[in-house]
């Protein structure tokens, strides 16, 4: 069959339905069927799901012509999905085609909710489409004889791909993908990305820099311009606006107000705790809303999520309250309004939620954006000037990931084995290997066959096996049973499910939130009062609780975000225009704020650098402005502590946000030997953020998760009650053995490393400190604090440095004794 | 380095290690030593260095000379799991030592007693010593005042700006003195002290009274 024929398929399936091809669809037919790999650049619901599978379909017909008669089986494709939410719907699309056009095709998915007995049916006869996820991709190479499995692919699709990149999930896939390229030769490659600033080496990264794949691929962008409509949600009376708070629950009768216009309206929280509140606040103001609204988090249980996802489809919710769990996915159609709540701190984010109302050509999307404080009205001001200039933000990609290529290694010894020649060349062909050193991979082939880089001691370590014939392998059943139970680079806080005492499961809280509770006490959790009864077998059991008893909110660790770079920028140009007369309608609503701040201190336009001084009962607060956002301002005010304290010994404790950040302190600072002394100097950055206590902390927090992804520390079966608890350890023990033991661990060096590029962001840093050096540094000594420092000060999440002694400080310090 | 302190006429030297000397009786106590944990975990394909192990060795022997005991009274939980390679290392410290030693066993301790005993160790599950009871757990016995570990205590500290610590600790109740853990690769637990509790915190140089929040 040739092209002609095979489009008009296509298209005949696409006038069924009443539908025509966008230009984007046809062009990846065309791309695919020429045998190319590729990246498609289209949005949410755009369409994308049938510019892939189309091909796909064609293909199979392309090569077997008498395709409704004779049926050839082995898998075909694989789709990798980043959430197994939407692994469903994307089987569905792919079934209308195979069905429609009487090709037999069959479509499976696997994920981790696929049963046993269903992944046993698909290791006898896989699918010939196959939807799954990264982790599941890797567990199946994890499997005997994975590569008859692949053998006869035609195509692999990333979708959402820019929401791996940048992950170590799209590590992970990296290194998948080198191995099917061996494994199956005539694979094509194709990704599916939102817009992001660095697209081309997205694509990069997808199919290997310099690599043959790459030569032969094509970027396709779908161009759907739709207008985009950002509206600030403002009080009628501004003095109601708090100076701090994250909830913006004093809004809640502007949101009421625009649920009511609207047939569909999404409500998007940061947090899943503020998703639970605010759905709460809407119900309890707004009773008539109940029935017609609902919650959507990733903590509730998919049923439920289900439920929800399908219910807008079907037109059955005014409003639904949610977080990032709705940012990706299939259509929904009826969605006319979407409300932000609180900074989305990126402007791809903001984008992308916008993306989700007005779905219907030609219509346009209408965002409400609602700060939760006062100064996050600048911010809002930004966003509106960042849609206008469509400036989007980059994904930055992982490199030389050690935690992940080691669990890597050790996946493969588990199925059947690797030579080290052969997998070292595939490896080092993936972006974030390209620099590896014969070293470097010594390292890590010594790390999973003796545990570590010495020769001699005679030890226990088990794990990697070398055989005779040089092959890696994996013999003991315990060992590999471990390490297909820890596959995965999504660690989370050990999570526990909630369950009603008759049955009927809620979803699933985090253990230390839990922990903080006894039976009797009531919280609220899937917008539901829940008693707690019990803790029995890694289950939490309730029962419905009295509606008028006093209860907690449920609340989840997660990090918080920061403003991207572009983002702070545009904040800062915000800001730096309320000293002028071309203000926006944000601006002009702080007014008087802005005049409050004015009293003790300043707003700083563009040639000042604020600082402010001043004591309250909690010691003595000294609060700097870059306005860089909270990760650059992390690493400065560590920088900060660690510098002053250098002059004499002191001890901080640090608060930050995106707009600056706070020293704090029992004794006062010397601010004006500060500016003596140049502190803000950007010489001697590296070792200086190096030498800070704080750096340190950070590279503990990051060791976390590579500690879990390397196989150092075994969290435990999900959900099972298995008794591990004798290889259980806190990271932070074994942190602090490497520190002690192996500082040239490559793993512990990863831990620096990665706070240092991807937390610290050292490269903004040091722009941020050259900017200083150009502005005229105000210090305001002030008698209070002002509305700029009140969200800052008031922040409880806290990092410390020190100069002092440890007794010296405990000398001062109390024991808290109970009440 | 060390604080002295007296307990029902008794005097008992604490050191910054956790241990506890026993005057009267010339005898060292220690508790929670977790012996055998990093090769534990190597065993099991978690790749903990292994230099780690020789620590809580070169730990026992700065004590040990410290204080010169006559006997030295381990608290249980002293291994912390099967036997592994980390076993040959305490036999060799037990012969280096020749000092006579006691373990009162604790939940990890699951070794059997012949072995220990192979080695001259005597094993016990408590111990009474002139009103003082010697035991793993946490235990009030009336007319006893009772010495032991398993908990690793450590307390939570507040300061001025904001500042918290937490702090491996001796935590002192009415009737009972829980030590802290010896081990080196080992947790802590944070306890909130009641009224009448007395909490000595340890940091690496020193062995500190905390005062109460008032």
């Amino acid at each position: 069959m040739n092209r002609e024929q095979l489009f008009d398929i296509a298209t005949g399936w696409f006038d069924s339905k009443g539908w025509k091809p966008f230009p984007f669809q046809t062009q990846t037919w065309t791309a695919f069927l020429q045998g190319k790999n590729g990246l498609l650049n289209a949005p949410t619901g755009s369409g994308k799901t049938y510019a892939l599978w189309i091909p796909v379909v064609l293909n199979y017909i392309k090569k077997n012509p008498d395709y409704k008669t004779k049926y050839k089986p082995g898998l075909k494709a694989i789709w990798i999905t980043p959430l197994r939410a939407l692994s469903v719907e994307i089987k569905q699309a792919a079934e209308r085609v195979a069905d429609d056009l009487g090709t037999q095709l069959t479509v499976g998915i696997r994920t981790g909710d696929t049963t046993s007995a269903e992944r046993s049916r698909q290791k006898n006869k896989m699918p010939d489409l196959l939807v799954t996820t990264p982790e599941s991709m890797q567990l199946m190479l994890a499997s005997k004889d994975y590569p008859k499995i692949f053998k006869g692919c035609t195509a692999i699709i990333i979708d959402e791909w820019h929401e791996l990149l940048g992950t170590k999930r799209g590590v992970q896939t990296e290194l998948a993908l080198s191995r099917l390229k061996t494994v199956a030769p005539k694979m094509r490659i194709w990704g599916i990305s939102a817009t992001i600033g660095n697209l081309q080496q997205a694509m990069e990264v997808l199919l290997g820099p310099e690599s043959e794949a790459l030569n032969n691929a094509v970027m396709i962008k779908a161009h759907i311009n739709k207008k985009i409509n950002v509206l600030s949600v403002l009080p009628e009376k501004m003095d109601a606006y708090p100076w701090r708070g994250h909830m913006g629950l004093h809004l809640v009768d502007e949101v009421a107000a625009i649920i009511k216009k609207s047939r569909t309206t999404l409500i998007f929280t940061n947090v899943r705790s503020a998703c639970e509140i605010w759905y709460q606040a809407l119900l309890d103001k707004y009773p008539e809303f109940a029935g017609d609204m609902a919650m959507h988090h990733g903590s509730i249980s998919r049923e439920m999520r289900q439920w929800v996802e399908q219910a807008i489809r079907d037109e059955q919710l005014r409003a639904v309250v949610c977080t990032s769990s709705l940012d990706l996915g299939v259509d929904f159609a009826p969605v006319e309004t979407v409300v932000q709540v609180g900074g989305p701190k990126g402007v791809a984010r903001f984008l992308q939620r916008a993306g989700r109302s007005g779905h219907r050509p030609g219509q346009e999307s209408n965002i409400y954006f609602l700060a939760t404080h006062a100064i996050e009205l600048v911010e809002a001001s930004a966003l509106k000037r960042a849609v206008e200039e469509t400036v989007v933000e980059d994904r930055v990609p992982y490199l030389n990931s050690w935690d992940v290529l080691v669990q890597y290694l050790v996946t493969l010894a588990v199925s059947d084995g690797f030579y080290p020649d052969e997998i070292f060349k595939e490896v080092k062909s993936t972006f974030c290997y390209q620099a590896i050193t014969d070293d470097d991979w010594q390292f890590c082939l010594n790390f999973i066959t003796r545990g570590s880089q010495s020769l001699k001691a005679y030890d226990e370590f088990k794990k990697v096996e070398i055989e005779a014939d040089g092959r890696f392998k994996v013999n003991s059943k315990a060992v590999a049973l471990r390490h297909r139970m820890q596959i995965g680079t999504i660690v989370g806080d050990a999570s526990i499910n909630v369950k009603f005492l008759g049955g009927g499961y809620i979803g699933s809280v985090e253990e230390w939130f839990i922990s903080k509770l006894s039976p009797g006490d009531v919280f609220i959790f899937a917008g539901r009062k829940l008693e707690l009864h019990r803790i029995k077998n890694m289950e939490v059991l309730v029962r419905k609780a009295d509606p008028g008893a006093k209860a907690k909110h449920a609340s989840w660790m997660g990090g918080r975000l920061t403003l991207s770079a572009q983002m702070s920028e545009l904040l800062r140009e915000e800001l730096y225009a309320a000293n002028t007369n071309s203000m926006s309608q944000e601006l002009k609503a702080l007014s008087p704020v802005f005049e409050r701040q004015r009293k003790e201190s300043i707003v700083p336009d563009e040639n000042q650098f604020l600082i402010e001084t001043f004591k309250t009962r909690e010691g003595y607060h000294a609060i700097f402005y870059p306005f860089e956002g909270r990760y650059v301002h992390e690493a400065l005010a560590s920088l900060m502590a660690f510098r002053i304290s250098l002059l004499s010994p002191i001890t901080f404790s640090l608060a930050y946000n995106d707009y600056g950040f706070e020293l704090l302190s029992d004794q006062e600072i010397d601010m004006q030997q500060v500016l003596d002394n140049d502190l803000f100097t950007p010489l001697h950055l590296h070792s200086d953020l190096q030498r800070s206590l704080n750096a340190t902390e950070m590279a503990r927090r990051k060791f976390r998760d590579i500690a879990v992804i390397a196989g150092l520390v075994f969290t435990g079966y999900p959900g099972k009650v298995v008794k591990t608890k004798h290889l259980q350890s806190s990271s932070q023990l074994i942190f602090e053995v490497f520190r002690d033991y192996e500082p040239d661990n490559l793993l512990f060096q990863q831990a620096y490393r990665e706070t240092f590029e991807h937390q610290l962001e050292e490269g903004r840093l040091l722009l941020a400190l050259e900017r200083i050096q150009r502005q005229e540094i105000v210090w305001k000594q002030c008698e209070k604090p002002t509305p700029f420092s009140f969200p800052i000060i008031t922040d409880r999440l806290r990092e410390r440095l020190s100069s002092e002694s440890l007794a010296d400080r405990i000398r001062r310090m109390t024991a808290s004794y109970m009440k | 380095m060390t604080l002295e302190i007296t307990i029902n006429n008794n005097t008992f030297v604490l050191h910054c290690t956790g241990s506890v000397y026993w005057v009267e009786k010339c005898m060292l106590l220690i508790s929670d030593v977790h012996l055998g944990k990093v090769s534990h975990f190597r065993k099991y394909g978690a790749a903990i260095p292994g230099q780690a192990k020789y620590k809580n060795f070169l730990k026992l022997d700065s004590v040990v000379s410290f204080f010169s005991p006559e006997r030295i009274c381990f608290l249980g939980d002293l291994f912390h799991s099967t036997l592994n390679n980390e076993w040959d290392l305490f036999a060799d410290w037990i012969n280096r030592t020749r000092i006579p030693v006691i373990l009162v066993a604790g939940n990890h301790d699951i070794i059997s007693p012949h072995k220990y005993e192979s080695l001259g160790v005597t094993v016990c599950s408590e111990w009474q010593l002139n009103g003082f009871l010697l035991s793993h757990h946490p235990e009030q016995r009336e007319g006893l005042f009772t010495l032991c570990g398993h908990i690793h205590p450590a307390v939570l500290l507040e300061g001025m700006g904001r500042q918290f610590v937490k702090l491996p600790c001796f935590f002192r109740g009415t009737k009972q003195m829980i030590l802290p853990a010896f081990g080196e690769f080992t947790g802590t637990y944070i306890m909130e002290p009641a009224e009448g509790d007395i909490i000595y915190g340890i940091t690496k140089e020193d062995v500190i009274q905390v005062e109460a929040k008032v």
